[in-house]
């Protein structure tokens, strides 16, 4: 794909996370993966913010999940990965793997 | 339920209450996911820290507040966006529209600045509620009204209850001034229109201007016209006399006789005033001058003018039968039953013109209650020509409006919608307005001769602007908007939609008729008007006042008889002189000097046998140059004296005589016990204005009362008027050298008596153009709008044989019949208006069917002239260009 892509650290980050949980990624859940995965704790509302920002620029789509009573019966919104978002992530490993791979060789 | 632990209930509400509507539930549901994970970790009360604080995390990020506020953003704009796209799109009915809300609101801004202005007359005194004027009211048929008070009667009011304040002044009017120098000898002159004035000190007790201070400049308000001898000046007048030198110490000499030392300078006095005054002298001066007038009851100067201010409470019907009393006290009984003093509100003063005010304007609550009326109908015009407009316009916005409402858009959308374009005309028009009265309003206002201007800064002017806009937004937007909103989508898409219906008849038409209606009654009016004037210019007042004939006013003291005569000998070698009379006053005009009397039969005892007569002096040529026609007995010769006179056919009839021969040769008693002789009669002639009857007058021929010379020009053809006076003066010159010389042409001075009905009939002529004008305006449009839409039938019709005639007839035949509806009803309306203001005066002209007529053919050939312009373009189309794109 032609362009930069405009993807922050934590944007990134998040956006692997939606892509690993799969089915059940949200606010909630992603913030704790985040942190079991990186040991990096961020606060609730940076992740709506990230996951806001990405819905926007085309990497997430979304809809209302169910409601549970630990939730105070509030449904959920569950994020998924769209194509073009796993196409940018892909991307960026790439264009990382052929560094390494240069920093390794030399 | 209740042994759940709960967030805090702040902050829970905090994100509702804030969170865009579609996120905050997950974010609600997220929050409490992980309080409740909290409350397992840790302590609840710590569980709800936490949450608090994760909450106002919320509050710190920009997505949270974004789509909130960009929502709202878009609607707005939308609803900009589209009124500028159909605004636009119909370019020459906006224009209309917008032309003819200019034309309203400017005309409105203007006439409110006007009534404004006519309404803060001497409002700003301190004590304006409670101050009154003392008016004098005489007559058995209490007709005669005047405002001067006798000399004696102010200080024996001393005594009156209920008065808490009082000040008496003589208004003097216009002065020759020479200015002294320190010899005392003459250095310069000025000569004063207006403005000289006697007051006490007490004057700035009553009359205080406390909202536009009268600021002493120099002297002190209680000290410098205590003084006899005492003058103080405006500094205007200051500046005009003296530059930048000190005023204070100068003698001033007044009317070449009267000796005052400057004493104090005050600011200028503001314009809106009854007492526009600009030298004051001190009142102390005038027993000094005039001893023996002080204690007289009886004699009056209308100029000597007394006001009081009343105590909280005090019954002005109480005080004016106290007044009553000390009058009947000191006077005969035949008079205090002839005259009566009454208080007149100073809230009053500016509006009576049977009283007038020292300003000479005055305006009646009636014209005023006209002025309002006209603002109110230019605007609801205005907006007529809008609702009109823009409901013939929406047929042709229905398959947009039947659009908007299947794709979603509420009925209140709609209705906002068209508002935002009413509101976005309005604003157009309004500010258009505001600019074309700042540029149009000194010239208007010098033709009115107002000092009124529009002050940009003036709160009240926006205030006035803004009500404006809303109120014709609402009332133009308002019915197009729900009408437009309440379309059946089906049907307006299918283009199937009429114009409301008020019992049957098209909303439509019944605005044009409300519109022509109010546009003719002012047509009406406005001719009846200018007849009206047109009457006081040219109508026989009984002398010649067509004749070009200078007067020219003479000082006390030159009127010694050897210098006159040469003086009008001098004259009359001019060759342009064709005549020359002295005389003591004018047959008529405003700047004439009246003296009056009783006058009666030799028998006559009691008050109602004497008449009171106006006593004039003149020499023999005086009725042949005015003239004035002798109907019996003989004219005045040089060898008569005052006691031999002429009256006129009114003082004859009123005195008990029905023919003119019968008088000649009789004795008359006047002023007590001086016998005249009646030595011929003359015809009647108006003195005053013609708003006003025939007086009784007497003509005299007592030398020593001549004041006025009246030169009689005949001017060969092309003989320049200026060099006429340049000769004339340097005549007077070469008698008077210390004297202006101060001329008045007759019909001038005839012709301000009518001034205030001449400025105010302008006024109405130019804003009945305009009802015309924006009338028009709105027929061009909806005429041209309706050729658009009948192009098609029109094609048709031509080529099935009509004629341009038929098609013209077609479209113009509706328009004849409803401005002629509109004539029908303006006719009862301006008759009653125009007869109520005919009634002021007591000569006018009959209210015959052609004054109706006339105009009333002329708006509607006006009308006409518009709507056959437009559909003879319609007409004359060439009828494959409308079929052919089918």
């Amino acid at each position: 794909m032609s362009g930069r892509i405009y993807l922050g650290e934590l944007e990134e980050l998040i956006l692997l996370m939606v892509a690993l949980i799969g089915e059940d990624a949200y606010g909630v859940s992603i913030t704790k993966e985040l942190e079991e995965q990186t040991g990096r704790v961020i606060t609730i509302s940076a992740a709506h913010a990230a996951l806001h920002r990405l819905e926007e620029k085309g990497f997430v789509k979304s809809k209302m999940g169910g409601a549970s009573m630990e939730r105070g019966g509030r449904r959920k919104r569950l994020f998924q990965i769209t194509a073009y978002g796993r196409q940018t992530l892909e991307e960026l490993r790439e264009v990382r793997n052929t560094i390494w791979a240069q920093i390794l060789t030399t | 339920m209740a042994t759940y632990p709960q967030p805090p209930k702040w902050a829970e509400a905090l994100v509702q209450r804030l969170a865009p509507a579609h996120l905050a539930e997950e974010i609600k549901g997220d929050l409490y996911e992980m309080f409740l994970s909290d409350v397992k970790h840790f302590s609840e009360s710590s569980a709800r820290r936490r949450y608090a604080w994760r909450v106002i995390g919320f509050l710190a990020k920009a997505f949270f507040w974004k789509r909130l506020t960009q929502q709202n953003h878009n609607m707005t704009g939308s609803y900009f966006k589209m009124a500028r796209r159909s605004l636009l799109a119909s370019k020459s009915t906006t224009a209309i529209n917008v032309l003819g809300l200019v034309i309203g609101i400017a005309s409105a801004l203007a006439i409110i600045s006007i009534i404004r202005f006519e309404l803060s007359f001497d409002t700003f005194h301190t004590d304006y509620k409670n101050t009154y004027r003392m008016v004098r009211v005489s007559g058995a048929d209490l007709s005669e009204f005047r405002t001067g008070i006798p000399y004696a009667i102010p200080p024996a009011m001393k005594d009156i209850a209920g008065i808490r304040k009082m000040t008496k002044l003589e208004y003097l009017g216009g002065s020759s001034v020479d200015v002294l120098n320190a010899d005392g000898k003459f250095e310069r002159q000025f000569v004063e229109e207006s403005g000289v004035v006697t007051v006490e000190p007490e004057f700035f007790d009553v009359i205080d201007f406390p909202g536009s201070p009268i600021q002493w400049i120099s002297g002190e308000r209680h000290t410098s016209l205590r003084e006899p001898g005492s003058v103080v000046v405006t500094s205007s007048i200051a500046k005009k006399y003296f530059g930048d030198q000190d005023p204070i110490g100068k003698t001033l000499r007044f009317q070449k006789a009267f000796d005052f030392k400057i004493t104090g300078v005050v600011a200028d006095f503001p314009a809106n005033t009854d007492f526009p005054f600009s030298m004051l002298v001190s009142y102390s001066t005038m027993p000094l001058l005039f001893e023996e007038r002080m204690s007289d009851w009886t004699s009056v100067n209308d100029g000597h003018s007394v006001f009081v201010v009343l105590q909280d409470g005090a019954e002005v019907k109480d005080v004016e039968e106290q007044i009553a009393k000390l009058h009947a006290a000191n006077v005969g009984k035949d008079l205090s039953s002839y005259r009566h003093y009454f208080l007149q509100p100073l809230s009053e003063m500016h509006f009576d013109p049977n009283f007038g005010t020292f300003s000479r304007r005055t305006i009646t609550h009636n014209t005023i209650f006209a002025l309002k009326l006209i603002v109110l109908c230019l605007l609801a015009v205005g907006c007529i020509n809008y609702v009109n407009l823009s409901t013939a316009q929406s047929t042709l916005r229905s398959k947009e409006i039947g659009m908007r409402k299947i794709m979603g858009s509420s009925q209140k959308n709609l209705i906002v919608q068209f508002l935002v374009e009413t509101l976005i005309i309005a604003l157009i028009a309004a500010f258009a307005a505001l600019a074309l009265v700042g540029v149009a309003m000194p010239s208007l206002v010098s033709m009115l001769g107002l000092q009124v201007g529009i002050n940009f800064l003036d709160p009240f002017l926006w205030i006035t602007l803004a009500s404006i806009i809303g109120v014709v937004t609402l009332c133009a937007g308002l019915y197009p908007a729900l009408l437009i909103a309440k379309f059946n989508p089906i049907s307006a898409i299918k283009n199937q939609f009429a114009t409301g219906r008020i019992a049957g008849v098209s909303l439509r038409k019944t605005l044009v008729v409300i519109q022509f209606t109010a546009t003719q009654v002012l047509a009406v009016a406005t001719f009846i008007v200018v007849a009206q004037m047109d009457f006081f210019r040219n109508v026989d007042m009984g002398f010649d006042r067509k004749a070009a004939i200078v007067t020219m006013r003479l000082r006390l003291q030159d009127n010694d008889h050897s210098s006159l005569s040469s003086f009008e000998s001098e004259l009359r070698r001019l060759p342009f002189v064709e005549n020359v009379a002295k005389s003591f006053t004018l047959p008529s005009g405003v700047d004439r000097n009246r003296n009056s009397r009783n006058i009666g039969k030799p028998d006559a005892n009691e008050v109602q046998d004497y008449q009171n007569y106006e006593y004039s002096a003149i020499d023999e040529n005086y009725l042949d140059l005015y003239g004035i026609r002798l109907l019996a007995g003989r004219n005045i010769t040089p060898a008569d004296s005052g006691k031999n006179i002429l009256v006129n056919e009114t003082l004859m009839k009123n005195l008990g005589y029905q023919n003119p021969a019968d008088i000649v040769g009789a004795e008359l008693k006047v002023g007590g016990n001086d016998r005249v002789h009646v030595v011929g009669v003359i015809n009647d002639y108006y003195g005053n204005s013609l708003k006003e009857r025939v007086d009784n007058i007497a003509l005299d021929a007592d030398a020593g009362r001549f004041r006025q010379v009246s030169v009689k020009l005949n001017l060969a053809a092309g003989q320049n008027m200026t060099d006429v006076l340049t000769k004339l003066e340097q005549t007077w010159k070469s008698f008077y050298p210390e004297d202006a010389f101060q001329y008045r042409f007759l019909d001038d001075n005839i012709a301000m008596f009518y001034e205030q009905e001449l400025k105010y009939s302008r006024l109405f002529q130019i804003f009945s153009m305009l009802f015309v004008l924006i009338g028009c305006l709105g027929l061009y449009g909806l005429i041209t709008f309706i050729a658009n839409r009948k192009g098609k039938e029109i094609a048709v019709r031509k080529t099935l044989g009509a004629s341009v005639g038929n098609i013209i007839i077609m479209f113009s035949r509706e328009y004849i019949a409803l401005i002629t509806v509109s004539f029908a009803l303006a006719v009862p309306l301006a008759w009653y208006g125009v007869n109520e203001w005919l009634m002021n005066f007591e000569n006018h002209i009959d209210v015959q069917w052609w004054l109706f007529a006339v105009p009333g053919v002329i708006v509607l050939a006006i009308a006409l002239a518009v709507v056959c312009m437009k559909s003879f373009n319609a007409a004359m189309a060439n009828p494959v260009d409308k079929l052919r794109n089918e």
